[in-house]
């Protein structure tokens, strides 16, 4: 049973893999501007990543599970796989993809399939979040980038001290980024192999107890973690060259907006705080790491006093919001039917 | 890693110490190149000149020793990386001002230019132009590692002072072409404003440079 789960499994491993390949972008400008080694950076991430997705991961999982109610393990590998696929055709051609948006199109395909009905409470509230993340993100760089302001033009600091300062903050910066991230996109992974997930609960040293929930979780952030050490590299070059060439102060406040929108999107605490304070809550939903990392770099920009937006990257967004899920959808759909038919899995 | 940060800490303080003290260097050459000439004019080559014109040899070398300490640490030690190449620039620019005063008080002690009295004057004015502009640009320079708010009032000092030393070294230079010298006393004459007034000009061209990478530098 343990080997089928696993060979089951590998379609969430493998997103996994590919997601701590392509968006654990956090210490790209440290690490393009040599701030930080790779390996530091690597290391730090990992260890996050793994904290975020064991400790906070269930808030968003919970929406993704009432997405979809996915109780087959056939049928969440073939969920995974569909998304995973259609993230790498999507970074094939460019797109900025989400494996957010890449996971619940295959849900939604699952759900069609499954002759299940797609509650459209959930969807629009979802759908709504994908939009929230790269404006919240471009929000929060605005705000943060008027606090470096003002901190600045009273606080003279020498070039060498600031540049220490800069160094420490981008890794705090990168290590909550990559926390909100596990806590956030955990959910992608692994969310739809919760119900079906054989795994007893462990227990560690001291005292501490991993659910069977966390256990999966620990594996999916595993296989991030491996996605950011065997290949992340590249991808963090090019981001740190290429979309986010940003002075390192800059990238902080990139890092940190886009951190500070996957965490408010994940944080169940946050959220009972917020509640407990009468204000409004967010739903806690996967965002996109990437699309909130674009809307903070916009947000900076326009605060920095650019005019223009870039409407060509900003219409890539909203059209991998529209071609992601769908393709993500037919392609779990038609996948589903070979599984079932062909090979006699059971799948819903 | 934290052992690391610790390094880079102590490293860091001990490299801006060194900025701090190859600034100073610039402030004690301008002083001291001040006070040479105008000890030249009124005394020509005495022996307080030459200890003053010693004094700024022995800056220069100091001031290189401190450009090549400031230059390898940051290699070494990675430090600013993303501004490392503006500022490895900025300093060897910083330099040439210095080596340029060392150049001037050497000519003076080695051609012995006979200042004729009318224009005695006229050459303190402008060293005293020239060291102003150089001292302006080191304050400059200063506020771009420490507060870079200030960089523009000083270097907009700079440009001020660099102005009047081109005023002034041209009337002098047009008096000087006006009298009955001969040729060579005019030409050497000339060539010697023409050093004081290159100190001025270094400075202002280290300026310009300044500016651009303070707005780079610029939140």
């Amino acid at each position: 049973m343990e080997l089928t789960f696993l060979l089951y499994l590998s379609s969430g491993l493998f997103l996994g893999w590919s997601l701590g390949a392509s968006e654990a972008s956090n210490f790209g400008t440290a690490v393009a501007t040599k701030m930080i080694k790779f390996r530091t950076a690597a290391i730090i991430s990992s260890v996050c990543v793994i904290l975020g997705a064991v400790i906070e991961g269930s808030g968003a999982t919970k929406t993704l599970d009432t997405l979809g109610d996915i109780t087959s393990l056939a049928g969440a590998f073939m969920v995974a796989l569909s998304a995973a696929l259609t993230t790498a055709w999507m970074v094939r051609i460019s797109i900025p993809v989400s494996t957010s948006q890449a996971i619940v199109g295959a849900i939604i395909g699952w759900n069609f399939f499954a002759g299940r009905s797609t509650d459209l409470t959930i969807l629009s509230e979802i759908i709504t979040a994908w939009f929230l993340g790269p404006i919240f993100g471009g929000i929060f760089a605005v705000i943060l980038y008027a606090l470096l302001k003002l901190i600045f033009t009273h606080w003279k600091l020498h070039i060498l001290r600031k540049d220490n300062l800069t160094r420490i903050a981008l890794i705090l910066a990168g290590a909550f980024g990559m926390y909100a991230l596990g806590a956030n996109n955990i959910a992608n992974v692994m969310g739809v192999f919760v119900k079906s997930s054989p795994l007893p609960a462990l227990k560690l040293p001291l005292g501490i107890v991993l659910s069977q929930e966390q256990v999966l979780f620990l594996l999916g952030s595993i296989a991030i973690s491996i996605g950011i050490s065997t290949y992340s590299h590249k991808v963090i070059k090019t981001i740190g060259n290429t979309i986010m060439k940003l002075s390192p102060l800059m990238a902080w406040v990139v890092v940190l907006a886009h951190g500070i929108v996957l965490y408010i999107f994940s944080s169940v605490e946050l959220r009972d705080l917020l509640i407990s304070w009468h204000l409004p809550t967010l739903p806690l939903v996967p965002v996109s790491a990437t699309q909130a990392i674009i809307g903070s770099v916009i947000g900076l920009g326009l605060a920095k006093g650019g005019r223009d937006l870039n409407w060509n990257i900003i219409g890539k967004i909203i059209i991998s919001f529209i071609i992601t899920p769908i393709t993500s959808a037919v392609i779990c759909y038609i996948s589903l039917f070979f599984l079932q038919n062909v090979f006699q899995q059971v799948v819903y | 890693m934290f052992h690391l940060h610790l390094s880079l800490f102590s490293k860091a303080k001990a490299l801006e110490t060194d900025i701090d003290r190859f600034h100073d260097k610039l402030i004690d050459a301008s002083m001291t190149f001040t006070q040479a000439i105008k000890i030249y004019t009124s005394e020509g080559r005495s022996n307080d000149f030459q200890k003053h014109s010693k004094q700024i040899k022995q800056i220069e070398h100091n001031a290189d020793e401190l450009r090549r300490n400031i230059e390898n640490n940051l290699y070494s030690y990675n430090l600013i990386p993303d501004l490392r190449a503006d500022v490895l620039e900025l300093i060897e620019n910083f330099d040439k001002v210095i080596n340029k005063i060392d150049e001037v008080t050497y000519m003076f002690y080695a051609e012995q230019p006979i200042i004729p009295e009318e224009y005695q004057m006229s050459f303190n004015d402008l060293v005293r132009l020239s060291a102003d502009a150089a001292e302006n640009m080191c304050k400059a320079s200063r506020a771009f590692f420490r507060d870079i708010s200030t960089v523009r009032d000083y270097s907009q000092k700079v440009y001020f002072v660099e102005h009047e030393s081109d005023l002034c070294s041209r009337n002098m230079i047009e008096n000087i072409f006006a009298s009955d010298r001969s040729l060579a006393e005019k030409i050497q004459l000339r060539q010697f404003i023409d050093g004081i007034a290159n100190i001025a000009d270094q400075a202002e061209d280290f300026i310009d440079q300044l500016l651009i990478f303070t707005i780079k530098r610029d939140i």
